[in-house]
């Protein structure tokens, strides 16, 4: 290939370059930087051409401004490498802009990102390389100590972004269509969670159950497309013929590992044998991936594969004695009564103790289970008290949700946190301190400097809302009796109002006596009359559900401009008028609060729900509301648009009263949240759920008609009008 | 034969209810003592709320005591532009003026016949109150607009049914009309039924049928998750039927079953995964 600087005007050449790198010689930097990019800058030339070089003098300056001697003198070298794998001027331009942004931002750790660039670009392209720095440098403002780690793609969330960069999280694209093909072949509906990028290699490489969950793979090495649906299909399968023919945990006891892996395997086949005889057709789903054959080195791993497959395939034969030993022992158990789970710790242990015998080494570490859709076999076992859980979910707790019932005492029952199925695999155990909340989802964020979601990356937790004596709720609602008596009259009207008479229709319950009359004196004159002679009355039916979404963060504690009731006071009372309108109309709705403390911790209020009634116990919770934190608004929408989007009403309007612009004590840039939430607006409304902002204070209109569209948002300036503007904005866009 | 109560002596079916009897016997597979249920509310003239998922054999049934009792059957299929006209009755225009023409509840009303409401839910609540009059001991239907009032025929009953599946605030029945029911819970038949049911009215094997109900098992875990309903003994009986045609067992579930059910891709992605492991 030519060399670009063989082909630039070589005078050019000379007097730029001569410049430039004297100017670095002469700037003090010291000999380390100085020769890095003396002897750096032709390489990249002959690469990429002048330009790129120019910027690099520039961008080494900078650096030796920001960061260390050692950093700025690696920037060369970096600059190079990277160019050997962008070989485009103005990509490697992006690139030393996107690292001098770094250096501003994370002086110490940008050393790193450095080193390892070349790596990074390896694997992702040059807007992914961008989209991760900025990640780093989000995790950096909090934990500083991770931002390292995570530009030497270490940290787990550096992981997750790889694995979702490059496909490799195959769970991801299946996990939607897995749960309910588990619950259509089981009637079971545990969580599931892939498993955590820090996770020791082994454990995810193999489905995990116990703990209430199932721990999924990323992906099943070596499958792909068809075969990879096929293999998890086939793996959430066989989790479900444990839970249903598995019932109790195995004792260890003083079995030894390879006893242990004898017996889960003479388990495995008869589970699978139950669930065969109840539903033929996962035979052809599980029989492909027995593969193993008779030959190759006397490993365990390989004979445990061989007795694997000859107790699921009838057809198969296999010259070794003990292999056809447990053939014959779990056949005969099979003719008699496989039901009893006992009988697997039986021939396991005959099997395991010939094996033992046989003086095979068996590599208790590093042994995998084959075939590979089968789970790593430590959810049947009971390890007793010492051992350390089986599994550890990630406490995400999908479908979860922070409830509050009332025991007949009155009093709210602290034990209710319940996950919707307790038929799950065991039980998901949630005793946890209720004032750390329950996570229950997890959401991307939009990143609108490179224009790409950061997956995974906003944790909802739901609280719980203290009750607390609404007292002054229901004094405030006597206050604005005016109010309640405009609202009753227009709750009236929108009622009654409703009913029309159509005319002149071709079907209807009475006769339009002047359509008939018409019709009559046509048909005299022999004219073809008109047959639409009917009338009816028709009320037109409202059919909505509206959420409405109260925002809680600390701005709400202010006072109201020129009074001394603070912004949260307002809401509450304008939301409780609001809500016996709605309640008065009836149609569907629910209350939700939401506040943020960084990513890691949105919270959710739930104050009622679509199918509580309004009532004492929802005041209260009303006034149990505090203020606090901050308002990462884009995370609540979309946790509260899942919540919307299961209505089956014919409309569904997400309502959001704010009071300030989006912000995160973990977020710098003020643009940030409200582009997120902008984008998390737009995808909603894509769901077919209307959004509606309803934004408090005077300086308003910026943000929330950037967020809501001009015609998503209204502004009510003077906070005090909120109790009689609310319900009028609801009539008006419901109407 | 005994006869089965002493109220149908007037058991000359009027020529217009011809069309409206049953000649041959509906099949029905009793799951429970829901024939025995019906027939002493049919003596005691109480109204009869058949309720229960889609396609578990409500209409089935009543067919089948239609024919059992020997009574004409005027089945309305009611849906939410249904107006109390289109029960009562209406004035018709015609040459030289306007003519009263009796809707099917008056029909049965006046002439004696066992009138079905079919997913009386799908009608509007005001329209439905229109029965109210005849439910009760009065057994009279006012025709405001004829000013006449019709005094039910003896032989006349009400039955209606229910799909509490899918009921929502605006799709369920009012209080006063609810109580003037009484009512039988229907389900889907047990695993053996159902194969039999399947076998007999598609006329397959009792291996096909019992895959089948396994399908059916299938979908009907995934109610509330993903499907307002599980497959319906009906469909099994469309794919069965494919399945006589030639089609493989798969693609008659996918074509009877598994299409029709749902649009969600990932739903019905699993389900056809999960169709496939029960054959």
């Amino acid at each position: 290939m030519a060399s670009h600087a063989d082909l630039l005007n070589a005078g050019r050449w000379d007097d730029e370059w001569k410049s430039a790198h004297e100017r670095i010689d002469q700037a003090g930097y010291g000999d380390l930087v100085a020769s890095a990019y003396r002897q750096r800058g032709p390489e990249l030339a002959d690469i990429v051409g002048l330009e790129p070089v120019l910027r690099l003098g520039r961008a080494v300056s900078e650096f030796a401004i920001r960061t260390d001697k050692r950093t700025t003198s690696i920037l060369p070298d970096s600059a190079v490498a990277v160019a050997e794998l962008l070989y485009r001027p103005d990509a490697v331009i992006e690139w030393l802009l996107i690292v001098e942004n770094a250096a501003k931002a994370a002086p110490s750790a940008v050393v790193v990102l450095l080193e390892n660039s070349a790596k990074i670009l390896d694997r992702v392209d040059l807007a992914g390389f961008k989209a991760f720095v900025s990640m780093g440098l989000a995790i950096g403002r909090r934990h500083p100590e991770r931002q390292a780690a995570f530009f030497k793609m270490e940290d787990p969330e550096a992981r997750r972004f790889f694995d979702v960069e490059e496909g490799a999280d195959r769970y991801a694209a299946l996990q939607g269509t897995l749960r309910p093909y588990l619950r259509a072949v089981w009637g079971i509906e545990p969580p599931m969670q892939v498993a955590a990028p820090d996770m020791p290699e082994p454990m995810r490489r193999r489905v995990g159950f116990g703990g209430g969950g199932i721990r999924m793979p990323p992906s099943f090495a070596g499958f792909d497309g068809e075969e990879s649906r096929r293999i998890y299909r086939a793996a959430v399968a066989h989790v479900g013929a444990h839970h249903h023919y598995t019932e109790q945990l195995f004792p260890v006891g003083a079995l030894k590992p390879f006893q242990l892996a004898v017996i889960s395997v003479i388990e495995d086949a008869r589970v699978e044998r139950l669930a065969i005889r109840e539903l033929p057709g996962l035979a052809e789903l599980w029989l492909p991936f027995h593969v193993a054959k008779p030959g190759g080195p006397p490993l365990a791993t390989a004979l445990l594969a061989r007795l694997a497959r000859a107790l699921i395939d009838g057809d198969y034969r296999d010259p070794d004695g003990w292999i056809e030993k447990g053939r014959t022992l779990f056949e005969q158990a099979a003719d008699f009564d496989l039901s009893d789970q006992s009988l697997s710790r039986t021939i396991g242990g005959l099997l395991g103790n010939d094996l033992g015998q046989m003086r095979i080494r068996f590599d208790a570490k590093g042994y995998v289970v084959q075939p590979a859709y089968r789970d790593d076999n430590i959810g049947i076992w009971d390890f007793g008290d010492a051992a350390e859980p089986a599994i550890e979910m990630q406490d995400i707790v999908e479908g979860a949700r922070v409830e509050q019932q009332q025991r007949d005492d009155g009093k709210p029952d602290d034990e209710a946190e319940d996950i919707n199925d307790s038929e799950a695999v065991g039980k998901v155990s949630l005793n946890r301190d209720a004032s750390e909340g329950i996570l229950v989802a997890r959401y991307p964020e939009y990143d609108y400097l490179v224009r790409k979601d950061r997956t995974e990356w906003c944790s909802v937790r739901e609280h719980r809302v203290p009750e607390k004596p609404a007292d002054a709720i229901i004094l405030a609602e006597k206050a604005h009796a005016d109010i309640s008596s405009k609202l009753a009259n227009m709750i009236r009207a929108a009622r009654t109002g409703r009913t029309e008479r159509l005319r002149r229709q071709a079907d209807g319950d009475v006769i339009d006596m002047d359509a008939c009359i018409d019709a009559a004196i046509s048909s005299r004159m022999n004219v073809a009359p008109d047959f639409r002679v009917y009338s009816r009355y028709e009320r037109r039916s409202r059919d909505l559900s509206v959420l409405i979404l109260l925002d809680v963060s600390n701005s709400t504690d202010d006072a109201v401009q020129g009074g001394s009731r603070k912004v949260l006071d307002v809401e509450r009372v304008s939301t409780a008028l609001l809500s016996s309108t709605i309640a008065g109309l009836g149609d569907k709705f629910a209350l939700a609060a939401f506040c943020s403390d960084t990513r890691e911790d949105v919270r959710y209020f739930r104050i009622k729900d679509f199918a509580e009634p309004y009532d004492l116990r929802t005041k209260m919770r009303l006034a149990g509301l505090d203020s606090g934190m901050s308002t990462r608004l884009g995370t609540a929408i979309r946790h509260a648009a899942e919540d919307l989007s299961r209505q089956r009403s014919y409309r569904r309007l997400l309502l959001v009263v704010t009071d300030g612009e989006p912000s995160d004590i973990d977020v710098d840039d003020e643009r940030y949240l409200v582009e997120d939430a902008r984008v998390a607006v737009h995808s909603v409304n894509q769901k077919g759920i209307d959004t509606f902002c309803v934004a408090l204070g005077s300086d308003a209109p910026s943000y929330a008609d950037r967020i809501f569209g001009r015609k998503g948002a209204t502004t009510v300036t003077r906070v005090e009008q909120l109790p009689s503007h609310l319900p009028a904005i609801f009539h008006r866009l419901t109407r | 034969m005994q006869p089965r109560n002493n109220l149908d002596q007037a058991s000359v079916i009027p020529d217009a209810l011809k069309d409206f009897t049953i000649v041959e016997e509906p099949f029905y597979r009793a799951s429970g003592e829901e024939v025995a249920l019906f027939e002493a509310a049919y003596r005691m003239r109480i109204p009869v709320m058949l309720k229960g998922p889609t396609g578990c054999g409500k209409t089935r049934f009543v067919e089948h005591m239609a024919w059992r009792l020997g009574q004409p059957l005027v089945t309305v299929s009611c849906h939410e532009d249904m107006t109390a006209a289109d029960l009562v009755g209406r004035f018709l225009l015609d040459a030289d003026g306007t003519k009263w023409h009796d809707g099917p509840l008056t029909m049965a009303a006046r002439l004696g016949a066992i009138c079905y409401l079919d997913e009386i839910v799908e009608a509007r609540q005001d329209t439905t109150v229109v029965i109210h009059s005849l439910t009760d001991d009065r057994r009279i239907l006012p025709l405001e607009k004829k000013n006449e009032v019709v005094r039910a025929h003896p032989n006349f009953r009400i039955v209606v049914s229910y799909n509490p599946g899918y009921q929502s605030v605006l799709k369920d029945l009012k209080e006063s009309t609810k109580q003037r029911f009484s009512a039988i819970g229907f389900d889907y038949p047990d695993d053996l039924a159902e194969a039999e049911i399947v076998a007999k009215e598609a006329g397959v094997d009792s291996a096909i049928a019992s895959a089948l109900v396994r399908v059916a098992q299938r979908s009907r875990n995934l109610r509330g998750h993903g499907l307002d309903e599980g497959a319906s003994t009906r469909m099994l009986i469309h794919a069965a039927m494919l399945t006589r045609q030639g089609i493989p067992i798969a693609q008659a579930c996918r074509m009877a079953i598994v299409l029709p059910i749902t649009d969600d891709p990932d739903v019905r992605e699993a389900l056809t995964a999960a169709v496939s492991v029960c054959f």
